[in-house]
This record gives C-alpha cells, structure tokens and sequence, in this order.
C-alpha cells in the first residue's frame, strides 16, 4: 500500500520535472543578436578625382536604350500556426517606368603593344592585337519621361528607391553585353581604324592583316576589310 | 479489507488520470507556444526591378584615341526655402571625362614617311565626348521634401559643368599630349621606325 503511493507520488514528481524541462526549454531564449556594425557615411562634401594614362583605341560605339520598370506591392507574409500566408495590401501597389539611355564603347587597350605585336614576312604585316574590352563610358536618365502611379497609402518614390532601380538597370544592361555582339563588331571596326593608317606609312592594303589574340591561338578576324 | 483496497485502487486510477490529464494539457500548451513562437507576420515588398529588354539604338564605327581618363566624384545639392522648413536633395555624380584624339577627323596626310623617319601631325587632345555621366550610377545622399524631374536635371547640368570645370584645365591637356607623345612614339617604333617625330597642331 505504502509503496503504490510512493511509486503514484514518483510518478508525479517525474511528471512535474518533466514539465518543468518542457517549460525550461520552450522558455530558452536565443542568444541576443550582435548589434549590427554602425554603417560609416561620409557626410563631408566632396571632389574626388582619380587620373590614369593610359592608351586605349575605341573602334565601335554602341547605344542602348532601356525602360527599368518596378512593381512595389506590398504583401502580408508569414505563417500563422504552420499554415503559410502571402497575401498583397489592397491600396498599395505602386509602380514606376524609368527610361534610361546608356553608350557603351569597345576599345583597344594598346598600353601593352610592343614589337612582339608585328609579325613581318618580306612586304607582308601582322599585327597581333589584345582582344578589344567594352566600357559603359555614359548614362543618361530621361528624367522628364519616368512615369509613376504610386497607390492612396503609399508614399511616393524616393530619390534614394529611384537611384537603386536605376543602378539595378544600369548593371542589367552591362550583364547583357555579351549578347550584343560587340566584340566581333569592334574587331572589324578596328581594322577600318588601323589599316589606312598603316596604308598610309607604306604598306599595301593587301598586304596587312590585322589578328586578334584568342585562347593560345591567334584567330585572324579580318583580312582587308577597307572593301567590304 | 476488500473496501479498503477498492478504494485504494480508486484513488490509484484518480492518481493516474490526473497524471495523465496533466501530460495532454502539457502537450497542448507545448504545441501552442511551439505555434506562436514560429508565428511570422511581416510587410514586405520587393526592391528587385522587373526584367525588361534592352535594345540596341545604333551601332557605330569610330576611332577615338585616348590617352587620358579623367575619373570624377561630385556631390552637387540644392536648397529649397519652406515656410516653415526648407527642402534638400544632394545626390552624388560620377563621370569620366576622356582626353584624346579623333581620327575620324583627321585628314589623309598626318602621317608622312622619309625611309626609316616618320612624322605625325596630330592635333591637341581633346574630350572625346560630351555625355560622360554615367547618372544610372548616381547615388542618392540625402532627400527631403519633393524634388522634380526638372530639380534633377538641374543637378546634372551643375555636375556636368564642375567635372568639366575640373577636368579640362591646361594641366590635364598637356599631361594628356605628352602620354599621347610617349605612347604614339612607341607605337611608331614598334612598327620598325628608327626616328619618329610628333608635332601637335
């Protein structure tokens, strides 16, 4: 008798621990989030200048338009008793049309042409050149044509969000030079910039052949190209 | 005796329901907190911009020599009076201005050769192009109140002067000559010429 209201009193006592670890453990706190690093902004106006020399034969100029847009809809997320929920706020759709023009310019980098560059044979020259490389040297936002429609609870776009959309075309429209093809246009471009020159210091056009350097081996682009 | 331990077993049952009562009220409030503390509500709205085409305007063929790249950093801002507090925008420009030669407008006679001399007759470096603000990159320092296209136009036009202002000195063209010099008489050498002579127009 004694001993089955002792083991009813153990088995109690070992419920009660139980539920005091239960608790214990749903009561666990994370550890407190490190207090994220200060970001640093330099609030002093300033000019900063960087110059570099440099040697750079720019054969093809290429003109790119494109209109950034972004649909802002603000959306209730999260989960409520396991169950997921995304659902968009009525009243709070904002959007925006930015239209953007960028120049895009391929070049020559000649700052490493030296003699190892010309081959000679007899009345014939070759001149092995760098593959050519392409630069965003310009962008213009057509400020007066951006359209926004900005919902009744929303506030307008600030100059910072603007910015952000527009760098995020800006990168979008550099991501995309290789489908463009400007490459090949300015190896050919190159050619007709180069070949009259050295027309002119004697050589005959038949004579001259400009090559690219591509993968170990030397790839023959154009061939007098003055005629095509 | 029997009574005794009928009642006995009666309480070891009220003992064992309670114990077993208190294990499922347990579980719930267990499974409860578990389902608030994994509650997530939250606003959000995406920052990504939509994937649009870019298209192709023009191509075209040049032949622009540079020989120098001027990189600029500019913060222009403008002030408007309020009523009761006045209005901001500084916005931040970058822009490289290129110093170099086009010899698209070169004549046929700039080079002239005598054996194994050569002479170049080139003109002085100047900028290559005008529109040389890349403004996607500009960055936004500091906005308040509202601010239109035209205030925004405004700031480019400022910045555009003052990278000009700063880049286009007397300094800047000579540095610009004397590295299109160097690099023009490399380039005159490397093609076999024993003596190159370079004037600027």
């Amino acid at each position: 008798m004694v001993q089955k209201k002792m083991f009813s009193y153990h088995f109690v006592s070992i419920i009660m621990l139980f539920v005091a670890v239960m608790l214990m453990a749903c009561g666990q706190k994370t550890e407190p989030e490190k207090p994220s690093e200060p970001v640093v902004i330099d609030t002093i106006p300033q000019m900063v200048m960087q110059i570099q020399q440099c040697s750079r034969l720019y054969t093809t100029e290429v003109k790119v338009h494109k209109i950034v847009t972004h649909d802002d809809v603000v959306r209730l997320k999260g989960n409520l008793m396991n169950k997921q929920f995304n659902i968009p706020l009525p009243l709070g759709d904002r959007k925006i049309a930015i239209p953007m023009d960028a120049t895009l310019k391929a070049y020559i980098d000649f700052s490493e042409f030296d003699e190892r560059s010309i081959e000679r044979d007899g009345d014939k020259i070759t001149i092995l050149l760098p593959d050519p490389q392409v630069v965003l040297t310009s962008s213009k936002i057509n400020q007066k044509e951006i359209k926004e429609y900005v919902g009744i609870v929303r506030a307008h776009f600030s100059d910072s969000e603007m910015s952000n959309y527009e760098q995020q075309g800006r990168l979008a429209i550099i991501n995309s030079i290789p489908e463009m093809h400007i490459v090949e246009t300015a190896q050919a471009n190159a050619a007709r910039v180069l070949v009259p020159m050295i027309v002119q210091m004697g050589y005959r056009e038949e004579d001259i052949t400009i090559a690219f350097r591509k993968n170990l081996t030397i790839t023959d682009i154009i061939k007098r190209t003055m005629n095509r | 005796m029997m009574n005794k331990n009928f009642f006995d077993k009666i309480k070891y049952a009220k003992t064992i329901l309670i114990a077993a009562g208190i294990v499922i009220a347990i579980i719930v409030l267990w499974w409860f907190i578990r389902g608030v503390r994994q509650t997530e509500i939250m606003l959000e709205n995406d920052q990504h911009i939509d994937v649009t085409p870019q298209q192709i305007e023009s191509i075209r063929a040049i032949g622009q020599w540079e020989f120098l790249a001027i990189s600029n950093e500019e913060l222009v801002d403008t002030t408007r009076k309020g009523l009761f507090t006045d209005d901001h925008l500084a916005r931040i420009y970058y822009g490289t201005v290129r110093l170099g030669i086009d010899m698209q407008k070169m004549d046929s006679t700039w080079i002239t050769t005598q054996g194994d001399s050569i002479t170049l007759w080139l003109p002085r470096p100047a900028i290559l192009d005008n529109d040389f603000i890349d403004e996607a990159r500009t960055k936004s320092f500091h906005e308040s109140g509202r601010w239109t296209a035209r205030d925004r136009e405004t700031l480019y036009r400022r910045a555009q002067q003052r990278m000009l202002h700063y880049s286009l000195t007397p300094q800047n063209i000579e540095t610009a000559c004397k590295n299109g010099d160097v690099q023009m008489r490399r380039l005159m050498l490397s093609m076999g010429y024993q003596h190159v002579n370079i004037q600027w127009k």
